[in-house]
């Protein structure tokens, strides 16, 4: 079955049609062409689909797309030209990029838009903070040190 | 040197967390088709019928293949490593199961069809009538002579039996003040990194050429064997890599998918693509670890190891055309690891089974030596009352010995192992722990520290396989002096592409962010191996070093013309070459790598071969694979290793680990980058920690996987794994030109031996002695209930 919807992605309103069956993170991709937001489990484990839903992060496999009608809906590639400050990149980036809080990427979207939402709702994080703010979002190469190192930066350079 | 030792950040990454990178999934093409796989539910049966009628009329297929149409279009796999090579039995794989499934997951049918809901409801419309067969899935079972063949026609589910043997065993056993036996067993878990396997084959009717897009370590490699198994010129083959969302081994070899949606976007004559999902990788996408390691040791009362026994029985599942039975060769091969034992046999049993066949993974079977090793050291500490460092500071290879040939033919080539290992003890503060420990536990804490140590052998080269030993690569300067590196090595996400980029940067004096380095497509790179047993940079990073050196020979000659003065004179440092001690006679690289182009024939080049370009290949010097007098060979080149201790507190009422933290001294020769280096060893200790406390692939009696999705087979999280302090010891390599050895596998091996031990020190009140694996609360709640009852004595929980 096919299903007229219209939100708002990245800050530009959008009317598309979908199949009902089609999840929130395949529509971002196959149908937006978003494809900076990534699918690694589809049972809402990974945390590698996370995008921000009405400004708050969500796992973007865990949704249908014809549930976000009248939504706003973020991924990593509006949040970036958004978030732009000074330099190409937001200082969490930054922060990621300075202490290679990353190798293969994959998990880095989803993880970036969660130490977004951790910083919005806590802007000085203790270590057991941040560790447990990014709880859902896996990631198999880094072993998590060094985006906890990022983390902690941004939050200190905040406060200066 | 401007870059070669700095903490560069990775030259990829601000393009990847902003989301820019392109993974397979991520490229499309017009009137592309979706794949999907239909897998075997049962782990041993026959193939009786499949009835495809209903799915080929299902709107939007376009077309059904089983294993008979396969048969016919194209021929087995090659495998990654071919058993038989070994002395050992084989079977051909072909893209699909032809007559019998041997696991769980294997893939039996396919279909392509429009959409991505069309391939899977036309795939659940396929109906296989099967026809059961016995189940094994215990490698013990297996070798019984009662028990169930997976391949009758071996008439043993016996792969593959190998011996190393080196001096006078049984006389060092009669000699010995102690003599102790032990059995360990390590599960089953994998690599899973976080994208899928995933491929896009474009068969293009009018130039009768294919190409794929596919997440995978080797391209050149899988390119040879696509032509193989496709009966297709290798020349009408291109193979490209896009991003990988991380490998760690498992995408090193070809898989049947990748044939397969080959041959069905020719079939079709439109691209195909293929997206595996996470039960699929969990079922059939390949499995590691899983081995029982038998021991018999002969000690003196001063804790000298004069002799070792070793019996391993790896369980390897069903046998695939991938690498992963070579995992349990290897962890045979690297016995008796770091220490000097001359008295040492091991015997090896490959075994096959009816569970998901394994596939290489990060660590290789080293980690499984390293347990053994770390708990034979363990075991001789504690019968001879010493300390369990102490045992193996007596015990190891001393630094004045190396080379040093092991019994299997493993030639160690460097290290100080004495040194890491007492350095690490300082920074973690094992000599005064002991006071510490009695103060918690005086307040009911059960905190314990162990020690342990891993040799990771790298750069595997196999005889007669395309697991090789060397590695080539191209350096073109442009004329506007934009520096291209080609390399046959990939990256998945490990980052040698940064360091190759340092080295060659500094090679030519140029800025860094001058220098490009393309992988992945044999279109443009030479030949090359592909990313595997830590071997990219060492390797692959020599041979770019002697590329980069032959151009700037050119260029400096250039410039010492134009200078008037002699190449040797010259320094090039950020683009500007000058003359030594003269600052105002200087000359632009730039300008020189314009000249060369545009002026061969004019006076400062034209006694010289045009063009700013070279391709160099480098190999291992210390590889031998014509057998010594002892018949040994040697097939590992690099011998990076860690000395590690590990802090951790167990609640005694849960039986839940917390790995408090983890101290390592770590030699990979000459570190190129320590931010990049330090990266790999923590993911490393974060996947061997998953792997010893969190992840398992556990089967039923049937066959039946009970951890096919991340709910159930569960990663550690930032919460479960510390932050791991990491020391650096510098012995470089003498056989390669920068003194690298392999960076990057190493890490993952340690955390076996050296948390089992600390657990066993946490719990020393209670008397709790550990044997197997994977240390979930409720296994180790039970150790802690069978030793307070008496009820083990160290037996196994």
């Amino acid at each position: 079955m096919q299903t007229t919807i219209q939100l708002i992605v990245n800050n530009t309103p959008c009317e598309a049609t979908v199949d009902t069956r089609t999840l929130l993170v395949d529509f971002l991709r196959d149908q937006l062409d978003l494809t900076g937001t990534h699918l690694g489990c589809a049972t809402g484990n990974c945390g590698a689909c996370t995008v921000m839903l009405d400004g708050l992060t969500v796992k973007a496999c865990t949704i249908l797309a014809a549930d976000v009608a009248g939504s706003t809906v973020t991924t990593i590639e509006g949040w970036t030209q958004a978030a732009r400050q000074s330099g190409d990149l937001h200082p969490i980036q930054d922060a990621f990029v300075k202490h290679h809080a990353l190798q293969c990427g994959f998990c880095t979207p989803g993880m970036v838009l969660s130490v977004q939402q951790l910083l919005q709702e806590k802007s000085q994080p203790t270590e057991a903070d941040i560790r447990h703010g990014i709880a859902g979002n896996l990631c198999r190469c880094t072993g998590y040190a060094s985006i906890v190192k990022a983390v902690q930066e941004v939050a200190q350079t905040s406060s200066e | 040197m401007a870059y070669i030792g700095s903490a560069v950040s990775g030259i990829l990454d601000t393009k990847l967390v902003a989301g820019k990178g392109q993974y397979t999934a991520d490229v499309s093409l017009p009137d592309m088709g979706y794949m999907a796989v239909v897998r075997s539910p049962y782990a041993h049966a026959r193939i009786i019928n499949i009835d495809t009628g209903a799915a080929q009329r299902h709107p939007g297929v376009r077309i059904v293949v089983t294993g008979a149409d396969i048969q016919q279009w194209s021929k087995p796999i090659p495998h990654t490593l071919n058993p038989s090579a070994f002395g050992g039995k084989t079977t051909d794989i072909y893209c699909l199961a032809i007559d019998r499934v041997h696991y769980v997951g294997t893939p039996v049918a396919a279909v392509v069809a429009d959409t991505r809901h069309a391939a899977t409801e036309a795939a659940n419309l396929i109906e296989v009538e099967y026809a059961d067969l016995p189940v094994v899935i215990d490698a013990e079972q297996a070798l019984e002579p009662d028990s169930p063949l997976l391949y009758p026609e071996w008439e043993t589910n016996e792969l593959m039996h190998v011996r190393f043997q080196g001096g006078d065993v049984e006389q060092a056993f009669a000699d010995a003040d102690h003599v102790l036996d032990d059995t360990l067993r390590l599960h089953r878990h994998t690599a899973t990194p976080l994208e899928p396997r995933a491929a896009l084959a474009h068969y293009d009717d009018r130039a009768e050429r294919l190409t794929l897009w596919v997440s995978t370590q080797a391209p050149h490699p899988l390119r040879t064997t696509l032509a193989n198994t496709l009966q297709m010129d290798e020349n009408d083959i291109q193979v490209i890599q896009p991003q990988v969302g991380g490998a760690f081994g498992v995408k090193i070899p070809t898989y049947q998918e990748d044939p397969l949606a080959c041959l069905l976007s020719k079939r079709t004559g439109k691209p195909v693509k293929w997206i595996e999902e996470r039960t699929e990788h969990l079922m059939a996408g390949g499995h590691a670890r899983e081995q029982t390691l038998k021991f018999s040791v002969a000690c003196q009362a001063d804790g000298s190891v004069t002799g070792l026994k070793v019996r391993i029985i790896g369980d390897v599942g069903a046998l695939a055309a991938l690498a992963g039975w070579g995992m349990s060769y290897v962890a045979s091969f690297v016995v008796p690891g770091p220490y000097k034992i001359p008295n040492c046999e091991v015997d090896l049993s490959i075994v096959v089974t009816n569970k998901g066949p394994w596939n290489a993974y990060r660590g290789f079977g080293k980690e499984a030596a390293s347990f053994l090793m770390d708990r034979v050291m363990d075991r001789v500490a504690d019968t001879v009352r010493m300390d369990r460092a102490a045992v193996r500071l007596k015990n190891f290879v001393p630094k004045d010995e190396f080379p040093y040939v092991q019994i299997s033919g493993a030639t160690l080539d460097s290290g100080d192992y004495v040194k890491a290992l007492q350095d690490v003890m300082d920074k973690a503060g094992y000599q005064t722990f002991a006071e510490e420990q009695q103060r918690l536990r005086d307040q009911g804490r059960h905190i314990g520290m162990g020690v342990g140590f891993e040799l990771t052998p790298e750069g595997g080269c196999i005889p007669d396989s395309f697991i090789g030993g060397y590695e080539g690569a191209t350096v073109r300067v442009s004329p506007s002096g934009q520096v291209t590196v080609l390399t046959g090595v990939t990256s998945p996400g490990s980052g040698n592409e940064t360091g190759i980029a340092q080295i060659v940067a500094d090679t030519l004096g140029v800025p860094l962010g001058t220098v490009r380095v393309i992988q992945g497509d044999t279109q443009a790179c030479p030949y090359g191996l592909g990313n595997w047993s830590s071997r990219s940079l060492f390797m692959g990073g020599s041979a770019s070093l002697y590329a980069a050196r032959e151009v700037q020979h050119k260029v400096l000659r250039v410039a010492a013309s134009m200078l008037e003065t002699a190449p040797e004179d010259l320094d090039c440092e950020q683009g500007r070459i000058r003359v030594k001690g003269q600052a105002d006679r200087e000359v632009a690289f730039n300008d020189i790598a314009e000249y060369v182009h545009k002026r061969a024939f004019d006076h400062h080049a034209f006694d010289m071969e045009p063009g700013l370009e070279s391709t160099r290949y480098f190999r291992m010097g210390n590889i031998h694979h014509v057998p010594d007098d002892k018949g040994r060979i040697n097939t590992y080149p690099s011998y990076p290793y860690a000395a590690c201790v590990a802090v951790v507190e167990v609640d005694v009422e849960t039986g839940v680990i917390t790995l408090l933290r983890y101290v390592t001294v770590h030699d990979c020769g000459t570190v190129i980058n320590p931010l990049l280096v330090e990266g790999q060893f923590q993911g490393a200790v974060a996947q061997g920690l998953g792997g010893l406390i969190y992840e398992q692939l556990s089967y039923d009696d049937n066959g039946q996987l009970q951890t096919g999705t991340f709910m159930d087979y569960t990663l550690p999280t930032a919460v479960e794994v510390p932050s791991v302090e990491i020391h650096h010891q510098e012995v470089p390599s003498p056989f390669t030109p920068l003194g690298t050895k392999g960076a990057g596998e190493s890490g993952v091996s340690s955390p076996f031996g050296t948390i089992v031990s600390a657990v066993e020190n946490a719990l020393a009140p209670f008397g709790v002695r550990i044997h197997d694996t994977p240390l979930t609360p409720q296994r180790v709640w039970r150790m802690i209930q069978a030793a307070k009852n008496g009820t083990n004595g160290g037996a196994d929980a």
